[in-house]
């Protein structure tokens, strides 16, 4: 992520989670915090839980963020951010924990008659293959929930939909066939389908590791006497935590789209 | 044993099967996250709240940035701002994770970044999300070090652990001695860590010891021995060490001894193990990291006694003969030698203490130590400390001052004092926070530091380039360690070593012989590490006080020394045909 690329995420998280940009310039951002953005990044619980306890005036922070020291005003103060620094992350979490779920409808400009809105459902997922290494893929989903068609890169086709979180004039949603919890389980199987179909040496090649790790403990175990058996299980346990290759689909955000029929 | 091999055989038979089987079965059981679906519908019944569309692109962009796209590479740099790792060490940490499988004894020669190395194992594991619970040991010295380097360099949020806090932090860093204790043992002991770091590793060589034992019992996925130098003595430490991290690496201690115990070792066995060993280790040396070093330019200072310090010398030097026979091992006296060539104080204080330590001795005994005493109080210069004055006021620069020896080191802070020089003391013994706070009054205030030996280990001191050894420690693997602390990555300037002995002392000779006909100060502490193995030198400082004790006369020491030496020699000989055996490293 490039310092410009990090500026941008910056001015519109603080922006979409309405805190009053202050001060700006090409290497930094002034950002009054809002309630509830104070309570979610500056970790002061105390602060909080006091001022509700006595009814004071909540006196939110605000925040100084350097994303480029030789643009940013000489003497500025304030908490340089690069793509390691934990306040970013931490900002990352939070964008996160508060776009889990959503629902939007197609935007459209209707002159006569009215237009149906087919429901899909959304999921983004991660899908990781984990043993003592690790890897991510990440798979955006749509079902349409009137005819079961499921398409991927359901996120990267939204990009050039017109979307809005209210109803356009003259546009009504259909119900959908699909219940939402069966449309879940649709999508599930499809994620199983496609883990099914890929190559799973990693696993083989984790497993092999695992086996020679294990064939060696026994070995040093061998002439060891009962009193012993006890870190041997403990050791066999560990390598079984090391080793053994386990398949984690985090669902990271959704919801759903209406979408005109041309949409997809 | 039977049970074990059965189910050995199992595992291997089922795997087989899963192998030659369909694709299907190969599959790792697929673990779904349910709560996201709750929360919809909760959402659907209630009507909201939905996030925003930017919020929901925001979230999808973190998640991208977050993503780790492949089992191999290091995503870690990326993440560090400020300052660049060498190759050599990011080489490291890849080897460490891709080869090794996070288990390793990361043993470079002191000074070329162990800790950096760890740290970017550390933070690799972190990011992957394969790492959480993390226990980070080093000696109490060290503590607050580490904590400021993962935190600065690596924005590891790590602490150092405070009593009374428990052990449930996800990264903590604490001393081995704290952790060991009740009631922080069983508490450790409960927890599962995936990442345990152990620093100075050489410590746990020995399988009988407390800490050896205890740090067994460290449930742990991934672990790191940190050392630099895996083998100081003998071969066995080696089977300890690599069955800490990975047993049976090197077989059951029975079969491990039965083919590369000294005796009969061949040398096919020998590079069997040094291939077996490097698979868990990964060694570093200075010459090949292709790095500037600045150099070390050696100096042997010698210093003629005073009449009167000489008197003491001879005196204690006699003093063998009037001891009574279960005292009489030769070593009290070599002691008090050495000591006589540090200063009047540590020889007073040596002589107290056989007082005190045999009260019922016999009169001649008791009035022989009080005749000591009498020359230890007509002393009333100490010509080495009056040299190391002079040298100071020339280098007129930071320096450290190592001494073996308490009592000197109380005197020299006393008479730098007198002399109007600023200087500060360091030991082992301090409490971390105190050695924090010496290192800094050190840089900022004070022109010299005085350390005795316990001292010398896990401080940086980089900031400074000139170092007396005031007295010279009979063991090679320390004296590298005392340099270590200056010559470093990070040292800028050519470091400067001045070697005081006293002529005509046993200092002379340690120094004439060990010191530099064999050029230990230029060499570094890899080749020694090998040429000690190859020689099956048991340790050299116990060898040493043999010869210097056992001599009857001064020829007779002289030439065990000589003989000392030519063996060394030849070991180095040997080692400069036979690159491709001594190329790869320990052992």
């Amino acid at each position: 992520m490039q310092q410009a690329e990090i500026h941008k995420f910056l001015s519109d998280f603080f922006h979409a989670n309405h805190c009053e940009i202050i001060d700006k310039g090409p290497g930094h951002l002034v950002v009054q915090l809002t309630i509830e953005m104070d309570k979610e990044l500056m970790n002061r619980p105390f602060y909080w839980h006091y001022l509700e306890k006595t009814g004071g005036v909540p006196n939110p922070m605000s925040l100084t963020l350097i994303t480029d020291q030789k643009l940013a005003p000489e003497g500025l103060k304030g908490d340089f951010i690069h793509f390691g620094s934990p306040r970013l992350h931490q900002i990352f979490a939070v964008s996160k924990k508060l776009s889990r779920h959503i629902r939007l409808f197609e935007k459209i400009n209707i002159s006569n008659g009215q237009a149906p809105l087919f429901p899909w459902l959304c999921l983004n997922v991660n899908i990781t293959y984990e043993c003592d290494r690790k890897k991510d893929q990440l798979y955006s989903l749509g079902l349409n929930l009137i005819n079961g068609t499921i398409t991927e890169g359901f996120f990267d086709t939204m990009q050039s939909v017109s979307l809005t979180p209210k109803i356009s004039d003259y546009t009504f949603t259909l119900s959908p066939i699909i219940r939402y919890q069966s449309g879940i389980v649709r999508l599930k199987n499809h994620i199983q389908t496609m883990i099914k179909n890929d190559n799973h040496s990693w696993a083989a090649d984790a497993t092999e590791r695992w086996n020679k790790d294990l064939s060696l403990l026994n070995h040093f175990y061998e002439d060891k006497v009962e009193e012993e058996r006890e870190s041997y299980e403990a050791e066999k346990e560990a390598l079984r935590l090391q080793y053994e290759p386990r398949i984690h689909v985090r669902i990271i955000n959704g919801g759903l789209f209406y979408l005109t029929n041309n949409a997809i | 044993m039977a049970i074990l091999n059965l189910q050995f055989d199992r595992i291997c038979r089922s795997l087989l099967k899963g192998k030659m089987g369909s694709a299907m079965s190969n599959i790792p059981a697929i673990h779904f996250d349910d709560e996201w679906e709750t929360e919809l519908e909760e959402r659907i019944n209630e009507d909201g709240p939905w996030s925003s569309y930017s919020l929901f692109q925001l979230g999808m962009e973190a998640e991208k940035h977050n993503l780790i796209p492949d089992f191999t590479g290091l995503i870690g740099p990326r993440h560090l701002s400020g300052f660049t790792p060498l190759p050599h060490q990011l080489e490291a940490a890849t080897e460490v994770i891709e080869r090794m499988n996070g288990k390793a004894i990361l043993a470079d020669e002191v000074g070329l970044g162990k800790t950096i190395e760890a740290g970017l194992i550390l933070k690799e594991y972190m990011i992957r999300g394969l790492a959480r619970k993390i226990l980070i040991l080093v000696p109490a010295s060290l503590v607050s070090q580490w904590g400021t380097e993962l935190n600065q360099k690596f924005h590891i949020p790590a602490c150092i652990y405070r009593k009374g806090y428990g052990w449930d932090g996800d990264i903590l860093i604490t001393s081995i001695d704290t952790a060991k204790r009740e009631p922080h043992r069983s508490a450790i002991l409960e927890q599962s860590y995936d990442l345990v770091i152990i620093d100075e590793a050489h410590k746990l060589k020995n399988n009988k010891t407390r800490n050896y034992e205890f740090v067994q019992k460290i449930q742990r996925k991934f672990c790191l021995l940190l050392t630099a130098t895996p083998i100081q003595n003998k071969i066995e430490e080696i089977f300890y060490l690599v069955s800490l991290l990975k047993p049976g690496h090197l077989g059951s201690y029975s079969s491990f001894n039965e083919r590369f115990s000294a005796k009969k070792r061949s040398t096919k066995d020998d590079s069997y193990l040094k291939e077996l060993v490097n698979r868990v280790m990964i060694r570093n040396k200075r010459h090949e990291t292709g790095i500037e070093w600045t150099s070390r330019k050696v100096e042997s200072v010698f210093i003629e006694f005073s009449e009167k310090e000489r008197a003491l010398y001879d005196a204690v030097a006699s003093f063998r003969e009037a001891l009574p026979e279960k005292l009489n091992t030769g070593f009290s006296s070599l002691i008090l030698q050495r000591e006589a060539c540090s200063s009047r104080e540590a020889v007073y204080f040596t002589l107290r203490n056989m007082l005190e330590k045999y009260p019922d001795a016999s009169e001649a005994y008791k009035q022989k130590v009080h005749e000591l005493i009498g020359k230890v109080e007509e002393v009333n210069v100490n010509s080495k400390a009056e040299k190391a004055l002079e040298l100071i006021k020339t280098i007129n620069d930071k320096v450290i001052i190592f001494t073996e020896y308490r009592a000197t080191q109380l005197y020299l802070q006393w008479f730098l004092k007198q002399n109007g020089i600023t200087s500060v003391p360091f030991r082992g013994g301090f409490k971390r926070s105190k050695k924090d706070w010496m290192r800094e009054l050190f840089e900022k205030q004070a022109q010299v530091l005085i350390a005795t030996e316990a001292g010398g280990e896990g401080i940086n001191l980089q900031f400074c380039h000139h170092i007396i050894n005031f007295d010279l420690p009979w063991n090679p693997m320390r004296l590298e360690q005392r340099i270590g602390r200056i010559h470093r990555l990070g040292q800028t300037e050519d470091v400067r070593i001045y070697n005081f002995s006293i002529k005509e002392t046993i200092e002379e000779h340690i120094m004439k012989i060990l010191y530099e006909k064999i050029q230990l100060f230029e060499r570094v502490v890899g080749e020694l590490d090998d040429i000690l193995t190859r020689l099956e030198v048991k340790n050299l400082e116990e060898h040493l006080t043999d010869i210097l004790a056992k001599s009857k006369t001064e020829g007779e020491m002289k030439i065990k020394m000589d003989n000392l030496a030519s063996m060394i020699e030849f070991a180095k000989r040997v080692k400069k045909e036979a690159p491709s055996s001594a190329a790869s490293g320990n052992p």
